[in-house]
């Protein structure tokens, strides 16, 4: 009996400990980013924003291999059938927010643009707005595990904060091409703006995905 | 147990291959039709979970279908099978909605009209009382199992994955209740009608005793059985096509219709139902399919307008046209190949 051998309860407790985690990493590592990001605005690329761009690495090579035993497992013990392949493309679009994070803080790490001071509080809105989107996102991933039910509590939140991200992201860019800035300069800030606010449109495309596979979980 | 005897207990044992061969798709369907079950573990745990069934707990409906016309010929009960063999067969062919319980009532009233017996009109009120009522008590069971899983889970939030593994569980349990409550209630169409003729004596295997009719009732489940494990592709079939139904809605479907077959075959039940004042529930062979197809459309109902729109209201009233086609087609062949066996095979066909 292939559906039930060795112990099933407690190697289904492994796997739901390691989604539980996999949740946690993204969790954590969009945190990370946030910090990361807003120290370096006020003081530049710094031990600490060093410290949180290695833990960024650390929790997207987590990422990875915890999506990677997932997936295997799901389907070399056929579990979960009629929803495998929307666990997947939720880890997957989740993993995917990953890589970007660490996209992102690496090219901050090798661009290195000067952020003035007039423009700092307005990115970190832009910072704010687009981690909080991840943020909603991975509690709405946490329901639909759960209570597939209550994830559209969070889709609305999901929606509020891309739309704030990317209101806040049109006002920066707007004030960088205002400025007396080269036209460089202005090209490296909207560029790093929109790869922050890229964070929030994924987030919320997930979201999206996310809100039909619990519609489809729905009993 | 002579070599004729056998002989004249192919039809029924052909019979029993094809009913395993098709009903066990209704107890595991929907299981292996959503993946949760291979078909391997499906048609094992099917295979010996009937024959337990048709040997323990298999007098009960047979007795009932025995009240119908004691057939008390071997020719006879050996022509009846092959008429209804022959009906199931045909109808399956030509794609019209076929139950074996339906066929083996209208074979047993083809062979009392060419033997002169009467019919008991109120066994056959009974019986025929129950291709309505099984298919209603299976809607009605399913809609309150479907609640309150529904309800359960919707508490205890229990995690994706235990809930996958429960179900599981669930389709494994419910399956061999199933397995078991078929054997009981369908060898009655499959053997049943060779009891009265047969004249079997006890038999000891060991600690075990196995009365005539029950030795009767093990090659019948052994037919099931076998059949059991050429059902993958209606399994399929009914897994994916009668209804998009969810895990939860599959393990519903499958207790369910467990629960019906239960109910018109539990000797022990009827006495508990007895013992309380109420009136006695006829112990008669019920269809299975049927069961299921009243299940369905009670879990659809129980989801509200969304599970009402998926209903196929075609297989509705197939169930119904099944119900004056099936045992009218079976009765007309039974009396023809009665008539042929007597006259061109020079057989007995209508015992003393």
């Amino acid at each position: 009996m292939a559906e039930l051998k060795g112990a099933p309860l407690r190697r289904t407790r492994f796997l739901q400990a390691q989604i539980d985690e996999f949740l946690d990493v993204v969790s954590q590592a969009v945190l990370s980013y946030e910090a990361g990001v807003a120290d370096y605005l006020q003081h530049g690329w710094t031990d600490a924003v060093e410290e949180k761009s290695a833990q960024i690495r650390e929790y997207e090579n987590r990422g990875d291999r915890l999506r990677s035993e997932l997936g295997t497992a799901l389907y070399t013990e056929m579990l979960l059938p009629d929803t495998v392949g929307d666990v997947l493309g939720l880890l997957g679009a989740l993993d995917h927010l990953l890589d970007v994070l660490k996209t992102n803080i690496t090219m901050l790490r090798v661009e290195r643009p000067v952020f003035p001071p007039e423009l700092q509080g307005s990115t970190r809105d832009v910072l704010r707005a687009a981690c909080e989107t991840v943020e909603q996102t991975v509690l709405a991933s946490r329901s639909y595990f759960r209570d597939p039910s209550t994830a559209r509590d969070h889709q609305h939140k999901i929606h509020f904060y891309e739309d704030e991200a990317e209101h806040a992201g049109f006002r920066v860019m707007e004030a960088i091409y205002a400025s007396d800035l080269s036209l460089a300069e202005k090209r490296q800030l909207r560029e790093q703006i929109m790869r922050i606010d890229r964070l929030a449109d994924l987030a919320d495309d997930a979201g999206d995905a996310l809100a039909i596979y619990a519609v489809k979980r729905s009993i | 147990m002579d070599v004729a005897f056998l002989i004249f207990l192919s039809s029924g044992l052909f019979l029993g291959w094809s009913l395993g061969a098709n009903d066990a798709a209704n107890v595991f369907g929907t299981a292996v039709g959503s993946r949760m079950v291979r078909f391997p573990t499906a048609a094992a745990i099917c295979a010996v979970f009937v024959l337990l069934g048709a040997v323990i707990s298999g007098g009960g409906a047979s007795a009932g279908l025995g009240q119908l016309g004691a057939i008390t010929a071997l020719g006879g009960a050996f022509t009846v099978a092959l008429a209804a063999a022959v009906t199931v067969y045909g109808m399956t062919v030509a794609g019209l909605p076929v139950s074996t319980t339906q066929a083996i009532v209208g074979a047993i009233v083809g062979w009392n009209l060419f033997s002169g017996t009467p019919t008991d009109l109120g066994a056959l009120g009974r019986i025929m009382g129950t291709w309505v009522a099984s298919p209603l008590l299976g809607a009605a069971f399913a809609w309150v199992l479907y609640r309150v899983m529904r309800f359960a889970i919707r508490i205890t939030k229990p995690h994706l994955l235990i809930l996958d593994q429960l179900l599981r569980v669930g389709f494994i349990l419910a399956g061999a209740v199933g397995a078991y409550s078929l054997g009981a209630n369908n060898i009655a169409n499959v053997v049943g009608v060779f009891v009265p003729a047969a004249n079997l004596g006890t038999t000891a295997f060991g600690p075990l005793v196995l009365s005539g009719a029950q030795r009767l009732f093990a090659m019948g489940g052994i037919a099931i059985a076998g059949g059991a494990f050429f059902s993958r592709p209606v399994m399929m079939t009914v897994g994916r096509s009668l209804m998009m139904l969810n895990p939860l809605g599959g393990v519903v479907v499958v207790t369910a219709q467990s629960m019906v077959l239960f109910v018109f075959s539990s000797t022990s039940l009827q006495a508990l139902i007895v013992g309380m004042g109420l009136p006695a529930i006829p112990l008669v062979p019920v269809s299975s399919s049927q069961a299921v197809v009243g299940a369905v459309v009670g879990v659809a109902l129980a989801r509200g307008l969304k599970g009402l729109r998926q209903i196929q209201w075609t297989v509705l009233r197939n169930i119904a046209v099944g119900w004056v086609l099936t045992p009218t087609i079976a009765a007309v062949t039974s009396y023809v190949t009665l008539y042929v066996v007597q006259n061109v095979f020079d057989q007995v066909v209508v015992g003393p």
